[in-house]
């Protein structure tokens, strides 16, 4: 538009090395490894390895927490979203703020809040003991996990539905109701569907970090219990595997694109 | 706000405590003087104090806030240069940039992470603040398109033409016309890049290399060590600052909107201010990076350590330092296999290692180890106990790699109020009665150790059905263990976490200190007795500067600072006589008797293929859950 | 008289402290045409709002066919909206949208699908039960939407500003379709505009709102010939809007000068408003009209001339197919008839709009 075809190659051929040497290569390089042994040759051992109990294992629960977290972070989030949006708080405003600040903060430090208020004698047990009730013991259990997952990545949510929630016209809203719709059918049938992008968009930034993570796996669950991720990122540090480790993450890039796809098709249906 | 209903009202609440109690919580516990979770020990600074006098912990700020910084500028810059670049080329051409650009941010972090770490390893990059680097411009680029490129398209070439009509040259149209419309979309993309480049751990933590940590890496490391109050201290800082932070941005924008009637000179002079805050806060953070993070002051007389975790008085390495003007980049690893694997994914990533007998034998049988020059090695011939050489003839043939740092014992610490049952045997560790009471070690062989001593096998066996055996066992163990831990198990035994812990002898001796209720035993049945033992790396590039740290550590005094320090079993027979304290020089626990090392095995590398079997048990048991 | 549909009896209505409607009065007719009209933030839409029930009162009734409807949600009330900017529902097809009301209310899927074609047919549409609303153009958009709003047989329609969006021509066609509907459907329709053209080719009653104010009510015939005040008189049409002086009954001085009129009961000396339309006032020789003067001005409109005429001190704005060079000196001249007196505004808000600002 303001350049000349030659002009835009020269200016894009840096940006464009770059995305060759450091995105394209090394995926490749994911492929290269996940695809041979360690003598170079062929193989789809590691790929097919993801059927050994222990890893489809991993994969399965990883599956399943993620999963669970992005339903609960979609139903927390889904309200306050509406909530927000349909008080006109403007995205730029004090309470929106206030929802996003959390993100600002590291992650880790954000998991390691709900390590010390989990644990079998940690704040939350210690508050609860001296109220007379009944002890909570679900550190280093899937349960733990999840929350660590939900609070960690639930701003993720709120925002991308704050965003498509804020666009639709309150005029909608009203047709629907002018149409005799009650507040659920106007929720169900004009809403939710309108605020689809937003909920796509928010599941994914939710879904994919749960399902690829190993370090809310490590704090949260005390190292017993392993997801693809921690298997994954053990490969490499631990068991120093790089085959193996590759392989199985082009079984996680299926998912990926299995997600990326999903959305594609959910997002044409609109237009 | 005021327009809710109330149960609006109240759920907005809600959900802001979920996202509030627990960052107070954290806040809270940094001003507790107790190291405890549970109760309030009275108000502190102390664990501020204790913070920023850690320059770890600091030159890990200053390497985060350098890296967002820089990573932030050129991913700003190449993503505006192509998205306007992107607007020459045809949409074919078009779709296929956006579509790789849209790899980073789809991939999951964990795949991204480790492709950037195979490419470096293959292309012999020294990992560290570059790679880092590129690894965070890499995954900035695309937040800054995706926010450039919708605004491009919005905005119509014709005031750009009017401007070259007029006579300007193309660059100061582009300046005048294009660049003011497009610059609120590129603040907010490099907004974007910032706070993912602050945020981002996993990337990091792959291609990260050795003496180098971001703030995500470093509190991920700490909190792998246990849980330490300055961390707590860290987060309540963080936590202000982007409370600060983000509050006097809102401000300012509410400010900028409302100066709609400022006058061209007064637009033009915030516009110049602007520019002077936001280099001099660049500048800031340029300067605290060179203050702590020696980014560039690269001093080439160095020593890179990788060490156990706890495993040496700080002390030591600063007056190693001091003495002899070497830097010492010093870093360290939960277990042998992480160590082993960082070693062989990157040779040169480190000079002098720290790894267990079964270890060093493996890394000899690879060749990743260094001959030691003996000559070099004057207080390490004179002070180390000559029957501790003969020990390692197993494992070190003819003393050629390894000088021994410090031995000790596996053996169980429990709680004596929670445990009322006599500890003696390792089946106690099978006992339901204490379900979640039970720490075990997160480390392959010495796990597997426990298993095989109790079934009376060789805690070398390659035989694929006694390992069978002793898998089932661990995995049938599985479900009353609470954690699997390394270091951590200290911290939790020590904060009544849990009632039964597998923990090496030295630390048990400092976890007694810190709570009396500790009690160690090695079990009747038998236990490991473990060798730890300094060895150079094969592609070490400092390795003159490495035998100079081996030798300093077998001095008398610094190996007795370092014994005092960590209290295991200290080889250094000079160092032992000077021990002060009688009731510490006679510890059954520092220094275990023949009776204790007559029922006590050391492991044995067991080949490639054996190490294999271990490894692969081993997932099988921690994803038995 | 027609039956009484709708009552508005006293309702005010304010936002954030702003009085939008005060103690407003209103009262529909069955089966009639009402448009409300004014300027933007007179308060035309949020009494739209108030019968749709989007909008609460915050105080008085309204009556719906008898029942006090005032706190009823909008979904259980027998009258459906055609939005301003049209309102579809951009993730349905043509169908879908116009079926909503009836699947909300479980309508047979036959029942809906000859309501769908029937639909269609009467807002010209046929075939586009399956084109998305945003392949469709804005015309098109329209017709969806009062497809969707007629298929659940309301009766009372309620169209906010439904034309604003459309360009010159087709909002002129959409105005005939509006009416031939009207009359096809034999039911009620509310229409809010600003645009004084549309109200007077579409409606049988016109109410003019001003600042939260009824102004005027009548037939279109009668807001244009017989404004009642001189904020009607401007918002309606060009008009020449005048200070005067109520001589005695059927004469008044304007400018100086006496012109005789029809209108009587203003008393006698008083000060007045007077309103004559451009195209009532006559240019004739001069000494054989009224008031004497120069035309300054003038523009080819195509059907006539506008003129400026500086006469008495003031510029008459004068519409007539018959050209009088600029320069020329001739004489006003205005049939009694034409001459329509007003009282001076009398509450705080119509002083507000009164001669000289308007």
């Amino acid at each position: 538009m303001f350049t000349n075809r030659k002009t835009s190659f020269v200016m894009s051929s840096p940006y464009l090395a770059w995305a060759l040497i450091f995105i394209i290569v090394p995926i490749g390089m994911v492929f290269y490894y996940g695809l041979t042994d360690t003598t170079g040759a062929f193989t789809f051992e590691n790929i097919a390895s993801i059927a050994q109990p222990e890893h489809s294992k991993a994969l399965w629960l990883a599956i399943e927490l993620a999963l669970i977290s992005t339903l609960i972070c979609f139903l927390l989030a889904y309200p306050l979203a509406l909530i927000l949006a349909r008080n006109k708080m403007s995205s730029d405003g004090i309470l929106t703020t206030l929802i996003i600040l959390p993100m600002w903060m590291n992650f880790l430090l954000r998991t390691l809040s709900w390590v010390t208020l989990l644990e079998n004698r940690g704040v939350l047990n210690s508050i609860l003991g001296a109220l007379h009730l009944p002890q909570l013991y679900i550190i280093n259990t899937p349960a733990a996990i999840v929350v660590g997952m939900v609070y960690d990545f639930l701003p993720f949510m709120i925002l991308p539905l704050y965003n498509s929630l804020a666009k639709i016209d309150d005029a909608v809203i009203n047709a629907a109701q002018d149409l005799g719709a009650n507040k659920l059918q106007t929720l169900w049938h004009v809403i939710l569907p309108l605020s689809l992008p937003g909920i796509l968009s928010g599941v994914t930034m939710v879904f994919i970090p749960s399902l690829t993570t190993f370090a809310i796996s490590t704090m949260m669950g005390g190292s017993k219990i392993l997801l693809i991720g921690n298997v994954i990122e053990q490969e490499f540090t631990l068991t120093y595997n790089w085959h193996l480790g590759s392989g199985l993450s082009l079984v996680l890039m299926v998912f990926i694109v299995i997600n990326m796809v999903v959305s594609m098709i959910s997002d044409q249906g609109e237009d | 706000m005021k327009n809710m209903k109330p149960l609006e009202k109240i759920y907005f609440w809600v959900i802001l405590a979920f996202m509030y109690l627990p960052i107070v919580t954290l806040i809270v516990l940094s001003f507790n003087k107790s190291k405890s979770r549970a109760h309030w020990g009275g108000f502190t600074f102390n664990w501020y104090i204790r913070l920023f006098s850690d320059s770890a912990i600091l030159n890990a700020l200053a390497n985060t806030l350098i890296i967002a910084l820089i990573a932030t500028i050129a991913a700003t810059i190449i993503g505006t240069v192509t998205c306007v670049a992107l607007g020459g080329l045809n949409r074919r051409t078009r779709a296929f940039i956006m579509g790789i650009t849209n790899i980073p941010m789809i991939n999951a972090d964990i795949v991204t992470g480790i492709s950037l770490m195979l490419l470096f390893r293959i292309l012999h990059f020294q990992s560290g603040f570059i790679t880092v680097l590129i690894a965070h411009i890499t995954f900035n680029i695309p937040y800054v398109m995706l926010s450039v490129m919708p605004r491009m398209k919005t905005i119509s070439p014709s005031v750009y033409e009017a401007a070259l009509d007029l006579g300007a040259k193309p660059w100061y149209a582009f300046r005048k016309t294009i660049l003011p419309d497009l610059a609120p979309a590129i603040f907010s993309g490099a907004l974007m890049a910032f706070t993912m480049s602050l945020d981002d751990f996993i990337i990091t933590y792959f291609t990260k290399g050795s003496g180098f940590d971001t703030l995500s890496t470093k509190i991920y490391n700490e909190i792998k060590r246990g849980i330490q109050p300055e961390i707590y201290a860290l987060s309540a800082i963080m936590f202000t600052l982007v409370l600060v932070l983000i509050f006097a941005s809102n401000r300012m924008r509410t400010v900028q909107r409302k100066d709609s009637d400022l006058t061209e000179k007064q637009i033009k002079f915030r516009n110049i201010r602007n520019v002077v805050v936001v280099s001099a806060a660049g500048l800031g953070i340029i300067y605290l990076a060179l203050l702590f993070g020696g980014v560039f002051t690269k001093n080439s007389n160095q020593v890179y350590v990788y060490n156990y975790g706890e495993y040496i008085d700080p002390e030591v390495i600063k007056m190693f330092q001091e003495e002899t003007g070497i830097e010492v980049v010093y870093d360290e690893y939960e277990t042998n296999e992480i160590m082993f694997a960082k070693i062989a994914s990157d040779p040169s990533s480190y000079d002098v290692v720290c790894p267990s007998d079964y270890m060093v034998s493996r890394m000899i049988n690879l060749d990743m180890v260094e001959p030691l020059d003996y000559e070099q090695l004057p207080n390490t011939l004179e002070h180390i106990g000559k029957q501790y050489f003969e020990t390692m003839e197993a494992f070190d043939p003819g003393n050629q790699y390894a000088v021994p740092y410090f031995w000790g014992t596996v053996g169980i610490l429990y709680n004596t109020n929670m445990v009322d049952d006599p500890v003696t045997s390792w089946d106690i560790l099978w006992n339901p009665k204490y379900k979640g009471e039970i720490l075990m070690q997160d480390s392959v062989r010495d796990a597997f150790m426990i298993p095989m001593i109790r079934n009376g096998f060789s805690i070398n066996t390659v035989d694929p059905a006694e390992i069978e055996i002793a898998t089932q066992d661990l995995i049938d163990q599985s479900p009353l263990v609470q954690a699997y831990v390394v270091d951590q198990v200290r911290d939790k035994m020590i904060g009544n976490e849990a009632a039964l812990g597998v923990i090496y002898s030295g630390e048990a001796l400092y976890c007694q200190w810190e709570n009396p209720d500790l009690e160690y035993v090695v079990p009747d049945e038998g236990s490991l007795v473990w060798f730890d033992s300094w060895v150079i790396t094969k592609n070490a590039r400092n390795k003159e500067n490495a035998l100079k740290w081996i030798d300093f550590l077998s001095r008398p005094e610094i190996a007795l600072m370092n014994f005092e320090f960590i209290t295991y079993s200290v080889p250094n027979e000079t160092a032992r006589e000077m021990i002060e304290d009688e009731e510490l020089r006679n510890s059954e626990i520092a220094f275990p008797g023949e009776e204790i090392l007559n029922r006590c095995y050391s492991e044995e590398y067991l080949g490639e293929e054996g190490e294999k079997l271990y490894a692969e048990a081993w997932k099988k048991v921690k994803s038995a859950n | 008289m027609k039956k009484e549909l709708i009552q508005l009896q006293h309702i005010s209505k304010s936002f954030d402290g702003n009085m939008v409607l005060d103690d407003l009065n209103l009262t529909i007719h069955e089966n009639s045409f009402v448009t409300l009209l004014g300027p933007s933030g007179c308060g035309k839409t949020t009494t739209l709002r108030i019968i749709g029930g989007f909008e609460r009162p915050d105080e008085g009734k309204v009556i719906f066919d008898g029942q006090d409807i005032t706190s009823l949600a909008p979904n259980k009330r027998q009258l459906n909206t055609v939005f301003q900017k049209y309102a579809l529902f951009t993730h349905m097809d043509v169908a879908e949208n116009i079926a909503f009301g009836l699947k909300i209310k479980n309508k047979p899927s036959n029942y809906i699908k000859d309501k769908i074609k029937y639909a269609l047919k009467l807002v010209n549409l046929e075939g586009f039960e399956h084109r998305m609303p945003d392949s469709l153009s804005g015309g098109q958009q329209q017709r969806v939407a009062i497809a969707r709003a007629i298929v659940n047989e309301p009766k009372v329609l309620l169209l906010d500003e439904p034309l604003g969006a459309l360009d010159l021509k087709l909002r002129q066609d959409m105005q005939y379709e509006l009416i031939r509907l009207k009359n096809e459907l034999g039911i009620t329709f509310i229409y809010v505009t600003h645009d004084q053209e549309e109200a007077l080719t579409m409606s049988d009653h016109i109410v003019v709102m001003n600042q939260g104010y009824i102004q005027q009510e009548g037939s279109p015939e009668q807001i244009y010939n017989e404004p009642e005040n001189a904020f009607v008189a401007d918002f309606i049409g060009d008009s020449n809007i005048l200070h005067a002086t109520m001589v005695r009954d059927e004469l008044v001085n304007i400018l100086g000068t006496d012109f005789v009129c029809v209108d009587k009961g203003f008393g006698e000396n008083n000060p007045v408003d007077v309103v004559i339309r451009p195209e009532d006032i006559e240019l004739v020789p001069r000494g054989k009209g009224t008031l004497p003067g120069v035309v300054t001005n003038v523009i080819f409109k195509g059907v006539h001339y506008e003129m400026d005429v500086e006469a008495g001190g003031y510029e008459w704005l004068v519409h007539s197919t018959r050209l009088n060079e600029v320069g020329s000196e001739i004489d006003i001249s205005v049939d009694p008839f034409n001459i329509q007196v007003m009282n001076k505004p009398e509450s705080e808000d119509e002083k507000a709009l009164s001669v000289e600002d308007a």
